[in-house]
């Protein structure tokens, strides 16, 4: 993910592009920069974020412009891969927010023919293929050029000698705004929103020339007109492109980010080929949330797979020093966490073969591990983490689908966004009343269920502040039972499959001691809905986009009981996103 | 030198202290003698020699955009660039960066000047600020002058060191858009202009000009004097219906379509939009303003009043010195009072209005039950409804119910 912006006008174009890249930071901030055109191109990029790096514009004139925000995919963060990328002879520019999936091929034919690349990213391929079809006409290169891309783009191209902004896209966002005497585009509306409330959607495989007499739009060399919008700024306000708190716009992107995640996954088979040269024994190193999908890790490869697997919480692994030989997976969003960090490089001198689980390019975890393999949730700016857990488990559930080699369910995994979206809808306003009341809430499970009632837990204790812990269904006799009273609700994940009867018996159980019970199932169910005091129908599904769906459930659960109890949500008191230290 | 022809007019902001009138429209988008106050501006402008204008717009920008078009209607050419946030007037003036072409005017476009000043203005040399004389100097930020140069602007304070303020109005080279990309934050957290200024003080050349006819319509009842000015120059014209048996005394102006019905009895000056009725036996006295399409009923006393478009005032009812929005529904027998017995000056949610007699501003919608009761000095907000029989005094918020 990344954000782009481009502005065409009557004013000096820097100032505006820097500002609008500033509000689009969510969608990337490990480098930036931007190219201007005053007859020749300006350029200026660097790493780093763009609100640390200040507003000087010096030395970048002109009243066209494109800008870009990045979170690296293909290349570490540095000056060098920062877009805008050019050309050979340094007078076309590009800026791109996408993957192109075949640039390996594309970028070997092009050094063939004697370019020469600057960077190590992807997008680069766009500024040489555009220079070898460029005759004086930007706009048919683009669309010369547009067809041999693979995979998905937004891009802006600027070129010495032709006025205009050329703007397409393929499976990723791009908007278009119209000014008084001036145009905008960028990844999304909150960049424009200050200047115009007129803007044009793009659809998948749109084609726009932005001049200074106005905008056509092309769809497959036919000329098309798309409507103009008014966007209602009240609602803009919200900032988080109409989502009250990033850790809500973060829950929404969730079926996208599974989407992207499994197919990223599929497509590192370097990476994956450290996992099967040891079907032996795995061990996998995690903290917080990603411990959490570190236990599903468990379940899934140890059912599927065979492989016997052993999880550990980074900062207890040392203590253990155990005499390993296995591979050792770390897993870490931030690639950062200190734990996680100190536990790979102690497997690494014993010998032991490493592969990081990560979501940041570049990341410390990268350097230090054998292999790496990429979540591809973009970045996450809410404390608690949602979107990252679930690339977490996509990457997990494709990683097993591998080392199964199991064709059906990797076809199921392709069907798991559509059912997390199905999730995002469901009402959960009783659930969230009687949670909002409460001073302790159980979340329980059994077997892959159990680690979802961790993170329910982790999740609704870290925001809302109440006290939640999260059971294996079957411990709670062993003494929490003690602590049930008609004040302290029990989330139960009854969800079908071979956990579901003995599930049954416990809430029946609970029930008896007076805890109300919310009960999360299918849709369908005639049992569950009798026993529980609350019902939350999920969708039917099976056993895997049933992990997915009771996992997004769970945080919408906490989100909005935080919402109601006017908690902080995307900055909790007392905790950080990344944490470095031991 | 060339003359000056192009003009940016500031139009952004909503204009808080005419809460409620801008619940559903921008200030400057308020009529005075049922024009738009922007519209009165620009006309002068035009007249002043200035041909184009750049309207710089935000709060209910649309309202703005539709009334006034590309100005081919009233024979200027109009642009417009949105200024979102309220981040200061520099930051207004960046917005409309490449739209003029040379020395440039740019006004406030809520204030009211006349032409043959904003003509006097547009011949000073540049830079140049326009000043104004008033008898409250401690209510604004003041202007230094040695001679015909401003050497200091101070901020507003209790002791202010000159009677003259900042009108709001100013005479620029492109210049000033090289000066105004240098500003930071202020304390206020806005882009001002006045570090720019100050730039051309310290470099001694920042020329003032006086103006005599500037006013300040800062509040809702600044409508009423405002008003006035443009009733006094107002041409009598009758393009509606008059029935047999209408007594019309002095300057009215009566708009297409509408109906004066037998009986009623109008003393100018006063203005009456289009497609309204009035009477039979109306009684409608002089410095009133009725906007299009209003019904204006049997036995109805209106004076000194600003009625805007849409408002019914249909039976047994009594307006004065008051301001009444749009889209209004007077209940039978509903009476505004508009004088204090003790005979002191009229306060509205605790600011002086200046005035012996003041009435009360009502908002946009605003629906009254029958026989209600509105004191004097009351701010009633948009779309508030009250009940039958109310006695109302004091403010309220819009969207009120107020029940007995």
């Amino acid at each position: 993910m990344c954000g782009i912006v481009g502005y065409i006008g009557r004013r000096q174009a820097a100032r505006i592009i820097i500002d609008g890249l500033k509000k689009l930071e969510y969608r990337g901030y490990d480098s930036f920069g931007l190219a201007t055109l005053n007859g020749d191109i300006s350029l200026a990029k660097k790493g780093g974020r763009i609100s640390d790096a200040g507003s000087n514009t010096a030395g970048l004139s002109g009243r066209i412009g494109i800008g870009h925000t990045r979170w690296a995919t293909h290349g570490i963060p540095n000056d060098q891969n920062a877009h805008p990328h050019l050309d050979c002879t340094g007078k076309i520019a590009v800026v791109h927010n996408g993957i192109i999936e075949n640039y390996a091929e594309l970028r070997r034919d092009l050094t063939a023919r004697g370019h020469t690349f600057r960077s190590d990213t992807d997008t680069e391929v766009i500024s040489h293929l555009v220079e070898e079809h460029f005759q004086g006409d930007l706009s048919s290169a683009v669309a010369e050029v547009l067809p041999l891309l693979e995979g998905s783009y937004a891009i802006l191209v600027i070129a010495e000698g032709d006025d205009r902004i050329i703007a397409a896209r393929k499976a990723s966002p791009l908007v278009i705004g119209i000014g008084d005497r001036e145009l905008f585009c960028a990844s999304d509306v909150t960049p424009l929103i200050d200047h115009t409330r007129r803007v044009i959607y793009l659809d998948d495989g749109d084609c726009a020339v932005l001049s200074c007499s106005g905008c056509l739009i092309t769809t497959g060399g036919e000329q098309v007109s798309r409507p103009v919008e008014e966007v209602d700024w009240d609602i803009m306000d919200a900032r988080k492109g109409g989502f009250a708190h990033y850790m809500q716009k973060e829950i929404f992107e969730q079926p996208q980010v599974f989407y992207n995640t499994v197919h990223a996954v599929r497509e590192s088979p370097e990476a994956l080929a450290y996992f099967v040269g040891s079907r032996m024994s795995l061990m996998i190193v995690a903290c917080g949330s990603s411990y959490h999908a570190a236990l599903l890790y468990k379940y899934l490869i140890e059912s599927y797979c065979d492989i016997p697997v052993r999880v550990e919480i980074g900062s207890e692994f040392k203590y253990y020093a155990p005499p390993l030989t296995v591979p050792v997976i770390g897993i870490t969003q931030s690639g950062e966490t200190a734990d996680t960090l100190a536990a790979l490089k102690m497997a690494k001198a014993w010998g032991c073969p490493t592969i990081a689980i990560t979501n940041v390019v570049g990341s410390s975890v990268t350097r230090i591990a054998d292999a790496t393999i990429y979540t591809r949730a973009g970045p996450e700016m809410s404390v608690a983490a949602t979107k990252s857990f679930i690339a977490q488990l996509a990457a997990g559930l494709q990683i097993t689908a591998f080392l199964s080699d199991n064709t059906a369910l990797e076809m199921e995994l392709n069907r798991v966004n559509i059912m997390i979206e199905d999730t995002l809808t469901i009402e959960v306003e009783d659930a969230v009343a009687l949670c909002c009341t409460a001073q302790s809430i159980f979340f329980i499970g059994r077997g892959l269920y159990y680690p979802v009632a961790l993170e329910g837990a982790l999740k609704m204790k870290e925001i809302s502040y109440i006290h939640a812990e999260g059971y294996a269904a079957g411990e709670l006799k062993h003494g929490p039972f003690a602590l049930l009273s008609p004040d302290t609700p029990v989330i139960a994940l009854a969800m079908p499959g071979k956990t579901y009867p003995v599930m049954i018996s416990n809430i029946k159980e609970i029930k008896a001691r007076g805890a109300p019970v919310i009960g999360i199932g299918i849709a369908g169910d005639s049992e569950l809905p009798e026993i529980v005091d609350l019902f939350i129908p999920l969708p039917p599904c099976n056993e895997v986009a049933g992990i997915a769906m009771a996992s997004v459930m769970l945080q919408r659960l906490a989100y909005y009981v935080a919402d109601g109890l006017g908690c902080d949500i995307d900055k909790p008191r007392n905790l950080a996103k990344s944490v470095t230290v031991e | 030198m060339e003359p000056v022809t192009e003009c940016i007019l500031l139009a952004a902001g909503e204009g808080k202290r005419m809460r409620p009138l801008t619940t559903s429209r921008p200030k400057v988008m308020i009529p005075l003698a049922n024009r738009p106050m922007l519209e009165h501006l620009i006309l002068a402008g035009k007249e002043a020699g200035i041909q184009r204008f750049i309207i710089v717009v935000g709060y209910g920008e649309q309202a703005i955009r539709e009334y006034f078009g590309d100005g081919s209607r009233i024979g200027v050419e109009i642009d417009y660039v949105v200024q979102r946030k309220q981040l200061g007037t520099a930051d207004a003036l960046r917005s409309a960066e490449g739209l003029v072409s040379g020395n440039f005017l740019m006004m406030n476009g809520d204030m009211l000047l006349s032409a043959d000043e904003i003509a006097e203005f547009c011949r000073m040399p540049i830079p140049a600020l326009a000043v104004s004389e008033t008898d409250h100097p401690e209510d604004y930020g003041v202007v230094l002058l040695e001679g015909d140069r401003v050497v200091n602007l101070e901020e507003k304070s209790k002791n202010p060191k000159s009677r003259l303020i900042n009108a709001g109005a100013y005479l620029f080279s492109l210049e000033i858009f090289e000066r105004i990309q240098m500003i930071g934050l202020s304390r206020r957290g806005e882009y001002e202009l006045t570090d720019a200024l100050m730039g051309y003080i310290n470099e001694g050349s920042l020329f003032a000009f006086c103006l005599r006819s500037w006013m300040d319509v800062g509040y809702p009842w600044d409508i009423l004097a405002a008003h006035e000015l443009f009733l006094d120059a107002l041409q009598a014209e009758n393009l509606g219906t008059v029935e047999e048996g209408v007594v019309i005394k002095g300057t009215v102006a009566i708009g297409e379509g509408t109906i004066i019905r037998s009986g009623s009895y109008i003393e100018g000056p006063c203005i009456i939009g289009k497609d309204c009725i009035v009477g039979p036996h109306a009684y409608i006295r002089p410095r009133t303003s009725i906007g299009d399409m209003c019904h204006i009923g049997n036995a109805v006393e209106i004076k000194n009043s600003v009625i805007l478009n849409k408002t019914k005032i249909p039976h047994f009812n009594y307006i004065g010195d008051s301001v009444i929005g749009s889209g209004c529904n007077f209940g039978a027998g509903t009476k505004i009072a508009n004088l204090r017995h003790d005979y002191t000056v009229v306060h509205v949610g605790g600011i002086r209005t200046g005035r012996k007699k003041f009435g009360a501003v009502i908002g946009d919608n605003v629906l009254f039950g029958i026989n209600c009761s509105v004191n004097t000095g009351s701010l009633i907000g948009s779309g508030c409804r009250i009940a039958p029989h109310s006695f109302v005094d004091g403010v309220y918020d819009d969207e009120t119910i107020i029940s007995r």
